[in-house]
């Protein structure tokens, strides 16, 4: 029902740029995006969270209260209820950016959804539900985990070897800091045996926030930015490397918005600098990874960022990577590439809406399981989460799921045992163990008990 | 050609018409481009209000990129429709006849008008060299008719036809598609009513009501131009380019 406090609330869309008012009378209605939508497909009942009615219903309250009717005879009262479903349909999306991709009028709507929740929430509309902890969150603790900044490096190894300071740096991000370290084990190990310098920033690496931005709600994000660019620039970093598509997706686009200064350093997923090494011939296999293997490109670095580091960086790098490894039988999956299917976890949705992440992940295991795939593999975190959360809803699904990063790490032949640390007991993966000559894939299940608050955070 | 004055319509009534349509039209632009001017010029930018301000972000945008991706952008994605054919290459045939036969047939209009006042004035003694153009029109006006109306037709079909389609129709593209059959259809009708047509031959000849059907086409034409298009769904006509170029084709 509708909230008796935003009775006679002006309709806000301020956080609109003007040529995005122009993309909702862009829109043709010929449907398209809603042949790809992702929480569509798994909400047929729900035509209202596509992109076509999005935006219809937005233009429709524009038109309400600023079209020609409005200035001849004063806007329309606002139904506060329309408003509350228009707000759901809205926040039911993981603003994937499939529907951009397959746009005939080339709408950005991933821009365009990110635009209009910061007005829901500045409305009193948004966020919804579990997303409205992030602020808090972030602003208090510097990770939605509610974990100690000072643990942030609690699983490098003893033997491992991390800079102070260095012209690389590794942005491990929170989930690979906290939930799942196995990743964060592994990208070290590589680079040690690669003889790769590189630093992180420990501490002083904040959570990238991209689930502010995603939700709309835009307060501590500037905190967060400045303070991780600042921390980069003051280690000397010229070139800071991402195993997290959301870290790379808001630290390459979302944080110059808000950072006034210059920014020397360069974004790179780790997955394409790990191929040149590849290619320049520096890695020695030293083991064969005997499964078939697919792979789910996240939208953050791969739709999200294809325009600004090319296909080949956001799709191509991963795919090149597991082909290379011995052992592994590659076969994509019917969607891929920019009409990927989203997991289902971004936009703030594994937060808000659970349910609806857990179908679209559903969805996308079952597209794995089409090809027969042992094992998905994704570059993103979240994804992984998500998927996994998936597969346990599945029945008799076998799915496992891993990181291309660390694919490689087993097949070099490196140890990628996690360090006894506070934060083993939140640990919730897939992982590959390996003897001498053989890997498996064993699920490790988290020991904690209950959920994280807000369970993932893109 | 004289035949079209009917119904106490003259010369100088219909150039009054005209003016007003295509006043109405502009400022129906105009309105557009203001409403859409409330927005900002950038990320987190403040809100200006401004027509003008509306007009330099589109360009700022749409050059973002430099002249040449613009260029490409209008010639691939606007002209071409690209992005339409890369998704379903039967939405591409039906946007491409329409778009071209709509344009060009509009096109065709403003010359007649234009050889009209010439036939009208006499100016500079060219009034029979006008009337001989004029009846020359006659060819690529069927053409371009004839493209329309297959366009028409195909989106028509579609939402007929295609159930899916067909159950997320709403008024406004009924509005929108049944708009363009009725102007097409109208057209072809006011000029098979005069006899001797291109294809139809004499089956539908009916002289004496050939210029009020042709007036009702042009009413309806007039109507869509100015009435509808700058205040409706139609403005994706204006809209959707305008976002192509400013988001430079989406690639």
């Amino acid at each position: 029902m509708a909230d008796a406090g935003n009775e006679k609330k002006p309709l806000v869309s301020g956080f609109l740029m003007s040529t995005q008012f122009m993309e909702l009378d862009g829109c043709t209605r010929c449907q398209e995006c809603m042949k790809w939508c992702p929480t569509f497909d798994v909400r047929q009942d729900r035509p209202g969270i596509t992109p076509m009615y999005k935006i219809a219903k937005f233009r429709e309250l524009l038109g309400s209260q600023y079209g020609l009717r409005a200035k001849l005879f004063g806007p329309k009262p606002l139904n506060e209820d329309e408003i509350d479903i228009w707000k759901d349909d809205t926040y039911m999306c993981t603003t994937c950016g499939v529907c951009g991709t397959v746009c005939e009028s080339g709408i950005n709507t991933v821009e365009l959804w990110e635009a209009m929740r910061p007005n829901m929430v500045a409305r009193g509309n948004g966020p919804y539900g579990k997303q409205s902890f992030f602020p808090g969150l972030l602003g208090k603790d510097r990770n939605p985990f509610q974990a100690k900044q000072s643990e942030r490096l609690c699983w490098v190894p003893d033997d491992a070897t991390v800079l102070e300071s260095s012209e690389i740096a590794y942005f491990a991000g929170c989930t690979a800091a906290y939930r799942q370290q196995a990743l964060a084990v592994a990208s070290v190990r590589l680079m040690n045996a690669l003889d790769i310098p590189f630093c992180m920033l420990g501490e002083d690496e904040w959570c990238c926030s991209s689930a502010l931005v995603r939700t709309g709600q835009r307060d501590v994000m500037r905190d967060h930015a400045v303070h991780n660019v600042d921390a980069l620039k003051d280690r000397g970093v010229k070139t800071v490397l991402y195993a997290c598509a959301g870290c790379q997706r808001t630290a390459t686009i979302d944080w110059p918005r808000w950072y006034e200064g210059y920014i020397p350093y360069k974004n790179i997923p780790l997955s394409f600098y790990l191929r040149d090494k590849i290619r320049s011939g520096e890695v020695e296999w030293k083991r064969p990874l005997n499964f078939k293997v697919t792979y789910h490109d996240p939208c953050h670095n791969g739709r999200h960022l294809m325009h600004v580091n090319g296909r080949d960086v956001a799709f191509e790098a991963p795919r090149d990577i597991l082909k290379s490894i011995p052992g592994v039988q590659f076969e994509d999956m019917a969607r891929s590439r920019e009409f990927q299917r989203c997991c289902g976890a971004g936009g703030g949705v594994k937060a808000g809406i659970p349910d609806l992440a857990l179908d679209c992940a559903k969805a996308r295991m079952g597209d794995a399981e089409l090809v027969a795939a042992d094992v998905i593999t994704s570059t993103c975190p979240f994804c992984r989460r998500n998927i996994m959360d998936g597969r346990a809803a599945m029945e008799g699904c076998d799915v496992k799921v891993l990181d291309v990063v660390e694919m490689m790490t087993a097949a070099m032949g490196l140890d990628i045992t996690i360090p006894d640390n506070p934060y083993m007991q939140f640990q919730e993966q897939d992982v590959l163990v390996c003897d001498e000559d053989v890997c498996k894939v064993e699920t490790i299940e988290r020991k904690a008990e209950g959920k994280d608050l807000v369970g993932e955070a893109h | 050609m004289a035949d079209f004055y009917t119904l106490g319509l003259t010369y100088w009534r219909v150039i009054a018409l005209t003016v007003l349509v295509l006043g109405v039209w502009i400022y129906g632009i105009y309105f557009n481009f203001k409403k859409w001017g409330m927005g900002s010029t950038g990320y987190q930018d403040e809100l200006r209000h401004s027509f003008w301000l509306f007009i330099a972000t589109w360009i700022h945008q749409a050059f973002k990129d430099g002249v040449w991706v613009f260029v490409k952008t209008f010639v691939l994605d606007v002209l071409l429709l690209r992005r339409t054919l890369r998704r379903s290459p039967m939405r591409w045939v039906m946007h491409i006849t329409i778009f071209y036969g709509f344009v060009t047939l509009a096109a065709l209009s403003g010359i007649g008008l234009l050889l009209d006042t010439v036939i009208h004035f006499n100016l500079l003694g060219y009034a029979h060299q006008a009337e001989v153009i004029f009846d020359m029109m006659a060819l690529p006006f069927d053409i371009f008719g004839y493209m329309l109306l297959f366009g028409a037709t195909i989106g028509v079909a579609r939402r007929v036809f295609l159930r899916e389609v067909r159950a997320r129709t709403s008024a406004y593209d009924v509005v929108l598609l049944g708009g363009v059959f009725l102007i097409t259809i109208t057209g072809f009708y006011a000029q098979w009513m005069r006899g001797n047509s291109f294809l139809v031959g004499d089956v539908f000849a009916y002289p004496i009501y050939a210029p009020h059907f042709a007036l009702i086409h042009t009413i309806l034409a007039l109507a869509l131009f100015a009435i509808i298009l700058p205040w409706s769904k139609y403005m994706h006509v204006i809209a959707a380019p305008l976002t192509i170029l400013a988001n430079r084709g989406g690639e």
